[in-house]
């Protein structure tokens, strides 16, 4: 198995240089005075702008190979630049945006797991009955639905209406507690670092800024999740080792907890793999509607903005991940079922 | 079962919980959620946008402000009087001008403002001069050029270079000689000296000039910026923005200390400065946040979670009967959006835009807009008033030429065009000696996507030109910001709508952009009009703003108004107006067109009703 790692991580280097030189090539299509977009947001800041003194001073003016070879140049000591719509050095810019990407990945996985997979076991288990019908319709109903509508919908009701659950990731009083006074941050992740500090008041305002996010992630992953366990179920229910066990007078209960849902988790496991590195990746509309300042809205900025040295970075960043989660979810299986060896 | 019903419970009780922790009202502290983009800089001598300049206003004092915000009052503010050839503070040629500081002013960091303050501001921002930014408003009125560069190019250094440390270290010195002398240092005094008279230099000190903020030169000292020695300034010339000292911080003598610029949550914190020598603000502190999303930003507007927020035109009937909800609308502006014309259209490469690149019915040629007739056609083809009460609802006025309307030396009689297809059928048949009128054309014309109020303008022109002659074809076309700014570097979009938002109220800010020919507009609109422009406008604007007799002010920009509507150089077609959108607990209220800052948050207070 440690072979099987090792090889993965020597391949990483190689996938993340394939990546850059992707955008650079994409770049080599856009003139300098596209790229000075960057530096010129809109029409109203066209001031006594010189686009030409712009596009010098920054350098947009050199050939792509030769911003390639800089760009690589800064990469080996470190530096993956600044990034002009994030305002700070690219580095600077995913360490603070991604704890809060993480923070919401993290609450997120539980319910759209766990809630998935016992959908999918519900409607296997009563397959073509009444109940089945009802969980695909919700769950379908989620997946039809586009986020910015329900995420919306929940805005309006839980902060509009109810007043419980605000956007953003913590409350004014809270924020200024955070930036300003001794509060200590050691991970970026609002609740750990709230529970590190004692103040449990921003622990909980944290968790209250994560909620409805979280249903929103959650309802529409559900019917993703539902069909993949639920066809993997009906598969594996047909299986003889599931006859056998209904023969050897295991209860219900045990043949589907032990015989069954195990076995159909395999392909639920390579879901939830692509799955959580959707969320790690941001999930950009979400992210907009509750003001959620995260990596996905980081880069989708970055990106609209044209800004190159932003989106190269993120781009590593998701090569790192991407990688990293696959391998995890290649372990998994070996987990999950011993019959797989990776070796 | 009682598992679910305790789960349930649970989940009620934590729901209960987490809705207990709800701020109460603080009227101490303000919350503005912005959504139209955030700072791009806190440096004074390189800040050029309005989210930049607004938390730049809070943190900085000005030599001059506005009274009450009127455009016509200044008064002093670091400067203890306004200088005038009344009060001998100006001379009577309008060139020398001397501003007495008002003693016992305290920086942020309890160090007191000296007139070397003063100097060092303006000295160090021209010396620093970054590319694209605001100081050629000091370099102009002071030394007749526009950048540091044409100051090293004028005491014979090379016209161009890619890096200052090519120049020779003697030619900086000079260099730096020259920019020196302009501003001097008499006793409690500083003395600026203008390379000619310009009328309205004072404008460009006053409050709303982000760029003329006064910064404490011990503390830029010390915290890395240019140390004052006339030999090492290259090293701070041009840097990126993000280098510069005063990027993320602050330093001023205004009512707020910045606190923190939290990038990663978008928000901006600022605190009261309890030593402020007008006396400290109500509001303790003040949080400036961006929230792109309106639908977000509405709703915290409703739960009283901010006490004011940036609401588009469009939006505005959403939020105008919210119980607790102030709308203030109509509030002027002085700016205007432009229909331009480029009358030197490339037609290799710009087929999408100009089709053929020939007058046969299927694309223009590129000499089109050269025609005034097709100009003043088009000029007659729009529907001004429907613009203005459908898509802008009502909020602006229609232009009567390039200079909005509440500027000095305005002609509010002039004669404008309105919509008359009639007229603009008539004005086709002339263009190309009829020949245009016979074989049609067909014309793309361009916004930047997402504008959707650009966008229905040029639909307007679009469904009206194609109703007068159906050889004519107009296609609208969105295309992506960066592309709209490439198009334009290259003076190739046929027909393009730009805003101007004024630097400082006075006709010359608006004279040279839309007339001079090396105004920010005639680079995008082609040689013809550069050529037009050096014939008939350039002389006329630099008298404009030489002239300090306000009677010949007056008729030198009445002038250039009348050509530049006689000939239909552009389109002016709305002077919007603006908005505020606050709740009711938010008292003193003050508009200023000149500021920035969408609320003076000096004069705010919240009382809870």
């Amino acid at each position: 198995m440690l072979t099987f790692i090792a090889r993965r991580l020597l391949f990483l280097p190689v996938v993340l240089i394939g990546v850059t030189l992707l955008i650079f090539v994409a770049m080599s299509f856009l003139s300098p005075y596209q790229l000075v977009s960057t530096y010129i947001k809109s029409p109203e800041e066209l001031k006594n702008q010189s686009l030409d003194d712009l596009v010098r001073k920054y350098g947009l003016d050199q050939p792509v190979h030769i911003r390639y070879m800089n760009w690589m140049k800064n990469l080996l000591k470190g530096d993956l630049g600044y990034s002009v719509s994030a305002n700070m050095p690219v580095t600077e810019a995913i360490a603070k945006r991604f704890p809060a990407t993480l923070e919401l990945a993290l609450f997120a996985t539980i319910p759209v797991v766990m809630g998935g997979i016992w959908l999918g076991t519900i409607s296997a288990k009563h397959y073509n009955k009444p109940l089945d019908h009802f969980s695909r319709v919700f769950a379908i109903v989620g997946w039809s639905l586009p986020d910015f509508v329900f995420g919306l919908i929940l805005l309006m009701l839980f902060y509009g209406v109810l007043g419980w659950f605000p956007p953003g990731r913590l409350s004014m009083w809270a924020d200024s507690i955070v930036l300003t006074g001794d509060f200590v941050r050691y991970t970026g992740l609002n609740t750990i670092d709230a529970l590190l500090n004692k103040r449990l008041d921003i622990f909980w305002d944290a968790v209250r800024h994560l909620i409805a996010p979280v249903i929103t992630l959650a309802y529409l992953w559900w019917a993703y999740l539902l069909r993949i366990t639920r066809s993997s179920m009906l598969e594996v229910m047909n299986k003889d080792y599931v006859r056998t066990a209904r023969a050897k007078g295991l209860t219900e209960r045990v043949v589907m907890n032990r015989h069954v849902r195990r076995n159909a988790l395999i392909p639920v496991a390579t879901v939830s793999g692509s799955m959580v590195l959707g969320l790690l990746g941001g999930v950009v509309i979400v992210e907009t509607v509750f003001d959620y300042k995260g990596i996905g809205l980081l880069t989708a900025t970055g990106a609209q903005q044209l800004d190159y040295t932003l989106v190269l970075g993120t781009t590593l960043f998701y090569g790192l991940l991407l990688v990293l989660i696959n391998l995890v979810v290649d372990v998994l299986y070996a987990i999950i079922d011993p019959r797989v060896r990776l070796e | 079962m009682k598992a679910k019903v305790c789960s349930l419970i649970l989940l009620l009780t934590l729901c209960l919980s987490v809705s207990a922790f709800a701020a109460p009202f603080d009227p101490e502290t303000f919350i503005y959620v912005s959504g139209a983009g955030s700072p791009q800089t806190l440096d004074p001598a390189a800040a050029y946008d309005t989210a930049s300049g607004e938390i730049i206003h809070y943190i900085y004092d000005n030599l001059f402000t506005y009274v009450g915000g009127d455009l016509d009052n200044i008064g002093p503010m670091l400067a203890t009087e306004v200088p005038t050839v009344a009060n001998g503070l100006m001379s009577e040629d309008g060139r020398t001008i001397r501003v007495p500081i008002r003693q016992g002013v305290k920086f942020h960091d309890g160090s007191v403002l000296t007139p070397e303050d003063v100097k060092y501001t303006f000295v160090r921002a021209m010396l620093a001069d970054p590319a694209g930014g605001p100081i050629w408003m000091f370099f102009e009125p002071l030394l007749g050029v526009q950048t540091m560069r044409d100051v090293i190019a004028m005491v014979g250094g090379p016209e161009d270079f890619a890096d200052i440390s090519e120049v020779d270290p003697a030619i900086l010195r000079k260099a730096y000689d020259v920019v020196d002398a302009t501003i001097e240092v008499d006793g409690n005094d500083v003395i600026f000296h203008l390379v000619d008279p310009y009328p309205p230099f004072i404008n460009i000190l006053t409050k709303g000039g982000s760029w003329a903020s006064i910064v404490s030169k011990q503390w830029m000292i010390a915290n890395g910026a240019w140390d004052g020695n006339p030999d090492t300034w290259a090293k701070w010339y041009d840097q990126a923005i993000e280098e510069m000292t005063l990027y993320e911080k602050g330093m001023g003598t205004g009512p707020f200390k910045l606190e923190t610029w939290d990038k990663s949550g978008d928000q901006i914190l600022l605190s009261r400065f309890d030593d402020y020598w007008q006396g400290p603000a109500s509001l303790k502190n003040v949080v400036i946040k961006n929230i792109p999303e309106f639908a977000t930003r509405l709703l915290m507007l409703r739960a009283g979670d901010a006490d004011a927020i940036y609401v588009a035109q469009q939006d505005l009937p959403q939020v105008r009967d919210i119980p607790g909800v102030t709308v203030v609308d109509g509030l002027p502006q002085i700016n205007n959006t432009v229909l331009f014309f480029s009358f030197t259209i490339p037609i290799q490469g710009n087929e999408d835009l100009v089709g053929s690149g020939k007058l046969d019915g299927n694309g223009i040629p590129s000499d089109f807009f050269a025609d005034v007739n097709v100009r003043k056609a088009f000029c007659y083809a729009f529907d001004y008033e429907a613009y203005r009460e459908e898509v802008a609802l009502g909020a602006g006025e229609i232009p009567k030429g390039p200079f909005p309307q509440s500027l000095p030396y305005v002609n509010t009689e002039q004669e404008y065009y309105y919509h008359d297809l009639s007229k603009a059928a008539e004005y086709f048949k002339k263009a190309f000696d009829g020949e245009l009128w016979e074989k049609g054309f067909k014309v793309g014309i361009v916004y930047n996507t997402g504008n959707t109020a650009r966008k229905t303008a040029l639909e307007i022109l679009e469904y009206n030109i194609e109703s007068i002659n159906p050889k004519f074809q107009v296609e609208v076309i969105g295309l992506e910001w960066a592309t709209v700014l490439d198009k334009l570097r290259s003076a190739s979009l046929p027909v393009f709508i730009m805003g101007w938002l004024m630097d400082f109220p006075d006709t010359h800010n608006f004279a040279v952009p839309f007339m001079h020919s090396a105004g920010t507009f005639a680079g995008y609109c082609g040689q013809g009009l550069i050529d037009l422009a050096k014939e008939q406008f350039d002389e006329l604007i630099a008298a404009g703003i030489k002239a300090t007799d306000p009677a010949e002010r007056e008729k030198i920009y009445f002038e250039l108004q009348r050509l530049y509507v006689e000939q239909a150089i552009a389109m002016p077609y709305i002077e919007p107006t603006t908005h505020r959108v606050m709740r009711d607990w938010v008292q003193g209220f003050e508009y200023c067109s000149a500021f920035s800052a969408n609320f003076d948050l000096y004069n705010i207070s919240k009382v809870q009703k």
